[in-house]
């Protein structure tokens, strides 16, 4: 599913954020970044969205060089990625049905198709009965779920997350986790930034450690 | 929804949420877009004008005091005979005084205290309109001057063509101005749409992380820049009416009436249209290019 070669993202002069990064993950696999802040976690993340480029080397997803991608086929690529990060980046002036289904009216999808797929994915982590309310109305566990519901409600093959449950308590990182498994349960790639190593131990999936942008630990010895 | 649907209920909420900045901007653009149509107005009604002095142009023979009666008959068989001379009128010195006087009553105590009447005799030639008759026309002009009886010969259409020369240059000049005006609005506008574009930066964010087509992410601004555009040029077209009907008023129908343009005319379709092309395209283009800033 994803695959990097001597990946490296440079920031400035030299300042090496990721460095000869080579990595593969495997179709339907869950797999955790972590390592400590400044390790390159973020900046990998930020390259398999495309938000970035890199210096050097490949970044290969579902068969296709990110480097490649023309502006166009960069939007195509990203329907196919669903994201969440650490501050939930949901729209405060638009509703939790209005948040998630924004993700399918941008890209032109029939009404009854968004109103459907939004109130599904919705219910499927738990907010049905909050359609109507507004982000600022929810607690972080909730905007949390939404932002999931946002990521899932176009059916991605990949979910990205950056640091999902660093704004929340330890029960409420367990539930956004849980959903994170069963999200992968049912086929999709799963790759999830983090640094706490108490929800990696809890969830028990294959750990990316990074330091200093390179790999470290297990994954660099072999 | 698609992405035109989209655009424009973005954009009206943009705007509403813009409010005095839209309206300011809407305002730069109505200035720009009332010089372009008083410029227009004032240039068709010019234009206009000047085509029908052109159409009734005259070629003007004036006799010497000196000419017989065979001078001025052989000349006006002469002049009969040309192919580009629709009539000959006769005006005899006596007629010249008299029109003088009917023309401008305020001088006719001047025309009295004249010992001998100074107007000359001439005959007053009708022209056939066209280019290809001024052509025509001037060899006459050239062939006349020279015959017996004649002491000069005025031909309208050469000052009108200096006139016209005049104009064109005004209209250039027009042009320029109102090109420098619009710019300047284009400006005000893509600034306007550049604040909006901030506004809503959130959710371009989640509209570029979701793969919203780019139709979608700058299509609002678009619009808004045409909405700007457009109500400004709507704006601009109700200035310049009034505008009209005020010139209208002071001009009167006795003076647009001496100067033979039968009462002003306000701007043809083609003109309006113009303007209004012109106010959505620049509008539209400075969202356009406002809306570059998203990568």
């Amino acid at each position: 599913m994803i695959e990097t070669q001597g990946l490296g993202k440079t920031y400035g002069r030299g300042l090496y954020a990721l460095r000869d990064l080579t990595l593969k993950v495997d179709k339907g696999e869950f797999v955790f970044l972590t390592g400590p802040s400044g390790a390159g976690k973020s900046t990998l993340l930020r390259l398999l969205l495309l938000q970035e480029r890199p210096t050097e080397g490949d970044v290969i997803v579902g068969g296709r060089n990110l480097a490649r991608l023309t502006r166009n086929e960069v939007q195509a690529y990203r329907r196919t990625v669903g994201f969440v990060f650490q501050d939930f980046k949901l729209i405060t002036t638009k509703t939790i049905f209005e948040n998630v289904s924004f993700a399918l009216r941008v890209l032109g999808q029939p009404i009854e198709q968004q109103r459907r797929r939004t109130y599904q994915v919705l219910k499927w982590v738990g907010l049905q009965h909050r359609l109507n309310a507004f982000p600022e109305e929810l607690s972080g566990g909730e905007q949390q779920r939404v932002a999931i519901a946002r990521a899932l409600v176009n059916e991605p093959h990949l979910i990205l997350a950056d640091e999902p449950t660093g704004n929340l308590d330890p029960d409420l990182s367990l539930e956004i986790m849980n959903l994170f498994r069963d999200i992968n349960a049912s086929g999709t790639t799963v790759v999830v930034a983090t640094h706490d190593r108490e929800l990696i131990k809890w969830v028990g999936r294959r750990v990316v450690q990074l330091e200093h942008g390179r790999l470290a630990g297990a994954e660099a010895a072999s | 929804m698609n992405s035109v649907g989209y655009a424009f209920e973005e954009a009206w909420v943009s705007l509403k949420r813009a409010g005095r900045s839209a309206a300011i901007s809407v305002g730069t653009i109505a200035i720009a877009f009332v010089a372009l149509g008083g410029f227009l107005l004032i240039s068709v009604n010019v234009q206009r004008t000047i085509d029908g002095w052109l159409q009734s142009a005259e070629l003007s023979v004036y006799l010497t005091d000196e000419a017989t009666d065979e001078d001025r008959a052989a000349l006006e068989r002469y002049l009969q005979a040309q192919p580009v001379v629709v009539s000959v009128e006769y005006i005899s010195k006596q007629r010249a005084l008299e029109r003088f006087r009917t023309d401008f009553p305020e001088l006719t105590d001047v025309a009295a205290s004249l010992a001998d009447n100074p107007f000359p005799g001439s005959l007053e030639v009708r022209l056939r309109p066209g280019s290809a008759a001024a052509d025509q026309a001037d060899e006459l002009e050239t062939s006349v001057s020279g015959r017996p009886g004649v002491a000069d010969v005025r031909y309208d259409r050469k000052w009108l063509e200096r006139l016209l020369a005049l104009v064109a240059g005004g209209r250039i000049a027009g042009a320029i101005v109102a090109g420098i005006l619009m710019l300047g609005a284009a400006f005000t506008v893509a600034a306007v749409v550049r604040l909006s574009l901030h506004t809503r930066r959130d959710e371009i964010d989640i509209m570029q992380l979701v793969g919203a087509p780019f139709s979608f992410i700058r299509g609002p601004s678009v619009v808004e820049g045409l909405l700007i555009g457009g109500a400004g040029a709507t704006l601009a077209l109700i200035l310049v009416w009034v505008l009209y009907v005020l010139l209208g008023r002071t001009l009167g129908t006795e003076a647009t009436a001496m100067v033979g343009i039968g009462g002003m005319r306000f701007l043809g379709w083609s003109q309006t249209f113009l303007m209004l092309g012109s106010g959505l395209g620049v509008g539209a283009a400075a969202g356009a290019l406002a809306s570059r800033a998203v990568k």
